[in-house]
């Protein structure tokens, strides 16, 4: 299993953020779209490293033109000598048409004609086949030699796509590289929904399985002693309480038979109750979404659980000693 | 006169890159977006270099969302700790709706509100305004803390306007901090068209000239030998043929009633007979869109000509000799 490690947006500082991941052992490094670009870092960190892989985990796709993401994938990738993967979320769409002022309608369908449109776009730069893509959402018919890259040593970039309903999955696994899974995911969930779902889009593809990645920042409580550990529960606790609280995530919660919490912590979190929201996060709840345990337990219990469905986890381990973190990193990476 | 220079978009040649030419006393380097990211090249730059200003000249406006648009303006000021220009233009339709499949409107109209917009997210950053934007062609009304930036020591980017028509020239001077004039443009299109359209939109805002940056990079026909000046003349004629050629710019060629040569050139131009059509620009034509003489004699003749209005020029200066080429950049500094 592969570990991916995030940095941050700090362009100063970013570099050599990277530079110590990759020291780490870290196997990529990733960025998150909040309150800035989210390619500025990575080219800044493929500037300061040799061999880490460089992902947006996740780019917000439709608030951006197929194009400009060809663009952006072609030259990240190109200057990194293809390390680049453009992982890209969908977003909800208040945040598409009041934010970005970009169109949204049927989500999966559209992120389906996105991704084949890069492709189409791809396709024409580095094949030299004509650009011929109208479709439904986005149409794509003119290119010519003044607009089309040169530096096609590295090609495309790979691309992931996070998914958590059945749909949005089903079309990463048709024409993605691969899968984001959320956090909040149960092991139940991958292995019930997820998996079958990418399964549906592999043969609409005819893709193989061993094309495909699924990467899944899984859960992980531990801690240097009891009181990091029961403070790491408690937080963990609660995050999951703030994601269940949320009524498009409410099938992760019914694989657990546990589908009636989300209209309580719906209730609770228009008062305002984070902090009593977590106490509703059983043990046995707690158990389904996290792995938990001393550090040195960490790595087994991950590909006891996991190892045989999931290529790659995200995850940090801040609150435990460096040495301890080394360890867990080369133990899943082995 | 600033003296700006064009920088090309190969990202691993731009560290060396930037760093000579701001040894060489240029003001500022910019991109033009062809066939890559044209900011990517601008963040190299600013990691690279101490004083130099960076801009992209152009960007596609329309290609993109105003919230994108303001993302990338906001971080590359920061990053050059206020050293970014956003320079933008509007494309033509084909390229808007066929090549990045975004909306076109009327172009003049769409991108004032494309420049309102960006400066109504900027307001909500900087100055906790409420981001209540809804335009005709942008809406922008949701913001919360998670997606907005905490690193507003240097605020918000110019953003500088390319522009031909009057229409668009007049949203520039209205709503933008520059305009990038085109470098197929007379003296006597500047005159009669380009300033008072400037003017025009400045008073519409209630602003001053001396806060409105104007970059004007007219032709140089120059070499070190007649050989070199020769060669930079063809190239002069065949570019101003290939841009006269365009119905769009027809205006311009009025200005020198030149405007019946339009028609033959685009005749011309769909033969392929690209070569042929430059030695229809006579060198009156070529004294009309730019400057031609020794190499010491183009800084004096451009101050003379443009240093009334213009404030910073990326024209190229096609001689050979790194002395000749540094003491026109000179010059134009210090005029």
């Amino acid at each position: 299993m592969k570990v991916d490690g995030g940095v941050g947006l700090n362009l100063s500082t970013v570099g050599a953020q990277a530079a110590e991941l990759e020291e780490m052992g870290y196997a990529g490094v990733m960025t998150a779209e909040t309150a800035h670009d989210p390619f500025f870092p990575l080219l800044v960190a493929a500037q300061n490293t040799e061999k880490v892989e460089l992902m947006t985990s996740i780019a917000v796709a439709f608030a951006r033109s197929p194009m400009t993401l060809a663009n952006i994938g072609h030259d990240l990738n190109a200057y990194s000598k293809g390390r680049f993967t453009l992982g890209l979320g969908s977003q909800i769409k208040p945040h598409i048409t009041k934010r970005f002022s970009m169109p949204w309608s049927s989500p999966a369908a559209r992120m389906r004609e996105y991704i084949m449109a890069m492709r189409a776009i791809w396709d024409c730069w580095h094949e030299e086949k004509a650009l011929e893509f109208t479709g439904e959402f986005y149409t794509h018919t003119l290119m010519t030699p003044f607009f089309t890259p040169t530096n096609n040593d590295y090609g495309a970039p790979k691309v992931f796509l996070a998914a958590v309903g059945p749909m949005m999955t089903e079309v990463a696994g048709e024409v993605a590289d691969g899968v984001i899974a959320h956090a909040f995911t149960t092991e139940k969930y991958l292995r019930e929904t997820t998996i079958p779902a990418l399964e549906r889009g592999f043969a609409k593809s005819g893709k193989s399985r061993d094309d495909f990645e699924i990467s899944y920042p899984a859960f992980v409580v531990t801690g240097g002693n009891e009181e990091e550990l029961r403070e790491a529960e408690v937080a963990t606790r609660k995050q999951i309480a703030f994601y269940g609280s949320t009524p498009a995530y409410r099938p992760v919660l019914e694989s657990i038979g546990v589908g009636d919490m989300q209209d309580e912590l719906n209730r609770m979190s228009k008062q305002g109750r984070w902090d009593e929201m977590g106490e509703l996060v059983t043990p046995d709840i707690l158990k389904e979404f996290a792995v938990i345990g001393e550090p040195e337990t960490i790595a087994g219990q991950m590909k006891a659980r996991y190892g045989d469905i999931v290529d790659r986890t995200s995850a940090a381990y801040a609150n435990i000693p460096k040495d301890k973190r080394l360890a867990i990193i080369r133990d899943l990476s082995d | 006169m600033k003296v700006d220079t064009g920088i090309n978009l190969n990202l691993r040649a731009i560290p060396d890159a930037v760093k000579a030419m701001e040894a060489q006393g240029y003001d500022g380097v910019r991109t033009a977006e062809m066939n890559h990211d044209p900011f990517f090249p601008l963040l190299l730059a600013a990691e690279h270099s101490e004083k130099l200003e960076i801009a992209s000249s152009i960007a596609v406006a329309f290609a993109r969302s105003p919230m994108n648009l303001a993302n990338i303006g906001h971080d590359l000021n920061a990053y050059s700790k206020g050293r970014f220009t956003l320079g933008l233009g509007s494309q033509i339709k084909p390229h808007i709706t066929k090549r990045f499949s975004m909306p076109w409107g009327g172009p003049a109209a769409q991108m004032r509100e494309l420049i309102l917009a960006m400066r109504a997210i900027w307001a909500n950053w900087y100055d906790g305004e409420p981001l209540q934007f809804v335009g005709e062609h942008y809406q922008h009304t949701l913001m919360t803390p998670a997606f907005t930036p905490t690193d507003t020591e240097y605020g918000a980017p110019k953003v500088i306007l390319a522009a031909v028509g009057p229409k668009m020239t007049e949203v520039a001077g209205e709503v933008a901090d520059g305009m990038i004039i085109h470098p197929f443009s007379t003296q006597a299109y500047i005159d009669s068209v380009t300033l008072p359209a400037i003017e025009a939109g400045l008073a519409k805002a209630g602003k001053a000239r001396e806060g409105f940056e104007l970059s004007y990079s007219c032709f140089v026909v120059t070499g070190r030998n007649e050989e070199e000046y020769n060669k930079s003349k063809v190239a002069a004629q065949e570019r101003i043929a290939f841009y006269g050629s365009t119905p769009a710019y027809k205006g311009v060629l009025d200005s020198i009633g030149m405007g019946d040569l339009q028609g033959d050139l685009n005749a011309m131009s769909k033969q392929g007979r690209w070569k042929e059509m430059g030695t229809l620009i006579t060198d009156d034509m070529i004294n009309a869109f730019g400057v031609m003489g020794e190499p010491q004699e183009i800084a004096p003749e451009m101050l003379r000509r443009y240093g009334g209005f213009v404030d910073r020029t990326s024209a190229s200066f096609p001689v050979s000799n790194e002395e000749q080429r540094a003491a026109i950049i000179d010059a134009l500094k210090a005029g």
